[in-house]
């Protein structure tokens, strides 16, 4: 039952954040190849503001690792 | 750098200019418009008009070459010529004949594609009605139509028939088959004194008489249909014979069309910089920038130039120029293509910190402890050499300089992949190969937190340590104090951490919060409201490193996986391609992941540190 509790737990605290980063990504993603398309020069610019909502993930993944190893 | 000032006499302008440009180290810039207005003697150099049309000839030359270029397609490999300024005018008579000649083949091929483009829309026609139409060519004094119906109005046709029955009495042929999935093509054959009426009735609307090309139209159907039938088959070998024909010009004269366009764009460039001139009755004064290592020298070929009657003299550059110098960035050639990174953002303020030698070490460092396997480390470095082969060529220097990047991270993570064991995951060590020197990754999950943990605490350190010189070489004091503060504040919170956490001895306790408060009011009295959320920012990219490892775990946990199902199926060679697929698509991510989020750390949690962009790059005037 506890590790059953334990496993959810890290679940949630990885799903929640990787569902965040989804939606922010997505968003800076639209709004990203629409300056693409007009400034194509601001490619790298763009990729790097999309790799950004992943401090959200990882910051989740941090905590699902310190709740399943305790 | 240092800003200069050329004075001469105005009879020396030229040849000064010339000589500017052939020692290419100065970046010229406009006097600026204030001390010229103040000054009661000097002025903008006014342009001659002889000068106006000498450069309006250059413009219209550059015109040409530039459209003859087009005209024939470069070569796979040519060396522009050599062209001095005054072979130009030779070289653009020689090459008129060349013009006129590619520009009848250009305009004999565009005539024959677009032929050949009307021939292959009829070729569907004259399918269908070839057959037919062969048949009635021997009648004599018969006029032959073809015509096309809709599908759905089939029963036309045979009212046609009916119709032309009667007009005729009875002497026609029609015959009718299908041409395309909607169409119906009918060929109709009638005496020709009949043609009147018939051509009246052939007005309905859902017939269409087959209207013949142009040049086609005043022919008969049947000698249309077999000329654009013989025309088809003829046109591409004519168009490969004019390509024949332009590609022996291209590789005869591009050389030559490439460096004269080069010479006039040069010339025109020496026009340019008159513009940047000012003068006063009889001497002229050019002001720019040179690098500081180049100064002696311009002055030394100037002196030998001219003797002493053209002055090279260094200006003093106030605190309110110091945002106008130009940037040089110089680094050694192991490291300069890393300068491909700042591509994305505007040049370094002079003065500011280069961060190129710094991606240097970081980026391969991040991209090898991420992929850190020996078989993807090689294929990466295969495939970036590869790349960098094909981009040898001039012009595509940032591809160029994107595959060593990607070559020397590749050699990084072939050098973690040993120390880590991996070779496709776990295949070395199935095999007996490979055994990790330092650990198993998948093992030490945690060791290898504090390991990435480690690396965000010095990047990030370094990066305020690297502010904290700039602006103290700068003489901003204050500002440097508020980065020593910064430094201070965040060090001892990592050690009250650490103390918290039982890493470090609790005596670290005192010392570590005391010095975390007094940096806090430093900091914030010198940095203003904004530093608490600094502060917490840079806890959090410390964090961000993090991703280091986890990127790292998803790849080598997909390698393993690849490993497993190969394993798991039923002959060695289904076993091979399952894994195989599964490698490929993890070494496409393990490009791409990796690249992206070694980047992110250089940009995001490094360069917001130190980095200070809104420099201007240094141009000199130097030639093509």
């Amino acid at each position: 039952m506890e590790n059953g509790l334990i496993a959810i737990a890290a679940a949630i605290a990885i799903g929640l954040p990787a569902l965040a980063t989804g939606l922010a990504q997505s968003r800076i993603g639209a709004a990203g190849a629409g300056t693409v398309a007009e400034k194509p020069e601001l490619a790298g610019i763009v990729i790097i503001l999309i790799a950004i909502p992943e401090t959200m993930v990882l910051l989740g993944f941090v905590m699902a690792y310190l709740i399943i190893s305790g | 750098m240092l800003k200069v000032q050329i004075i001469g006499p105005k009879t020396l302008l030229d040849a000064s200019i010339k000589a500017l440009h052939e020692a290419a180290v100065v970046h010229i810039e406009t006097l600026p418009e204030d001390e010229l207005r103040k000054s009661d003697f000097l002025m903008k150099l006014p342009i001659e008009a002889e000068k106006l049309k000498e450069k309006e000839e250059l413009e219209r030359a550059a015109d040409r070459l530039k459209g003859l270029s087009g005209l024939l397609a470069p070569p796979p490999s040519f060396k522009p010529v050599a062209v001095a300024a005054e072979e130009i005018p030779r070289h653009m008579g020689d090459l008129e004949p060349i013009e006129e000649m590619a520009r009848y083949l250009r305009a004999g091929k565009d005539a024959l594609t677009e032929e050949f483009s009307v021939v292959t829309r009829y070729a569907r026609l004259l399918r269908g009605f070839a057959p037919v139409v062969t048949r009635l060519g021997g009648l004599k004094n018969f006029e032959i139509v073809g015509l096309t119906l809709q599908k759905t109005r089939e029963d036309i046709a045979g009212l046609l028939g009916a119709e032309v029955s009667r007009i005729t009495g009875g002497a026609y042929q029609i015959h009718a088959r299908e041409i395309e999935a909607e169409t119906i093509g009918v060929v109709l054959a009638y005496q020709k004194h009949f043609a009147p009426e018939v051509k009246s009735l052939l007005t309905g609307k859902a017939i269409t008489e087959v209207r013949l090309p142009d040049e086609y139209e005043e022919m008969p159907l049947i000698e249309a249909l077999k000329l654009m039938g013989k025309r088809k088959a003829e046109i591409p070998g004519r168009i490969r014979d004019i390509d024949r024909e332009l590609s022996a010009l291209s590789s005869q004269w591009y050389g030559i069309i490439a460096g004269a366009l080069m010479a006039v764009e040069d010339a025109l460039d020496e026009f340019g910089a008159l513009s940047y001139a000012a003068a006063t009755r009889f001497a002229y004064i050019i002001e720019g920038w040179v690098p500081a290592e180049n100064y002696a020298g311009l002055k030394i070929r100037f002196s030998g130039l001219f003797g002493g009657r053209v002055r090279i003299r260094r200006l003093e550059v106030g605190r309110k120029d110091l945002g106008s110098v130009p940037v040089y960035i110089k680094n050694p050639s192991i490291i300069r293509p890393f300068e491909v990174f700042l591509a994305a953002l505007s040049p370094p303020r002079y003065g500011s910190v280069d961060p190129t030698p710094y991606v240097a070490f970081f980026f391969p460092l991040f991209f090898g402890l991420i992929v850190a396997d020996m078989g993807y480390g090689l294929l990466i470095l295969a495939l970036a050499l590869y790349l960098r082969r094909l981009t040898s060529k001039p012009g595509r220097r940032i591809l160029a300089d994107m595959a060593y990047v990607i070559a020397i991270s590749s050699i990084s993570a072939i050098l973690f992949g040993f120390l880590f064991g991996e070779f496709f995951g776990d295949l070395g060590e199935r095999l007996g190969l490979l055994h990790p020197v330092l650990f198993n990754r998948i093992e030490a999950l945690k060791t290898m937190i504090y390991i990435t943990l480690g690396i965000g605490v010095g990047q990030v350190l370094l990066g305020i340590i690297l502010s904290f010189i700039s602006r103290l070489l700068r003489r901003e004091f204050s500002s440097a104090g508020a980065r020593l503060s910064y430094f201070v504040l965040v060090t001892s919170s990592l050690v009250l951490l650490g103390a918290i956490f039982g890493y470090v001895p609790r005596e670290f306790l005192y010392y570590g919060g005391t010095m975390m408060v007094l940096s806090f009011i430093i900091f914030v009295v010198l940095e203003g409201l904004l530093a608490p959320i600094e502060f917490i920012e840079s806890l959090g990219h410390i964090v961000s490193y993090v991703r280091i490892m986890a990127v790292g775990t998803a790849s080598v946990v997909m390698a393993l996986v690849a490993n497993r199902m190969g394993s798991m199926a039923e002959s060695l060679v289904l076993g091979v391609i399952v894994a195989g697929l599964i490698h490929s698509l993890n070494l496409l991510l393990s490009i791409l992941s990796p690249s992206i989020q070694s980047m992110r750390l250089q940009y995001v949690e490094f360069f917001s540190k130190f980095y200070e962009g809104g420099g201007r790059r240094y141009r000199p005037f130097r030639k093509r």
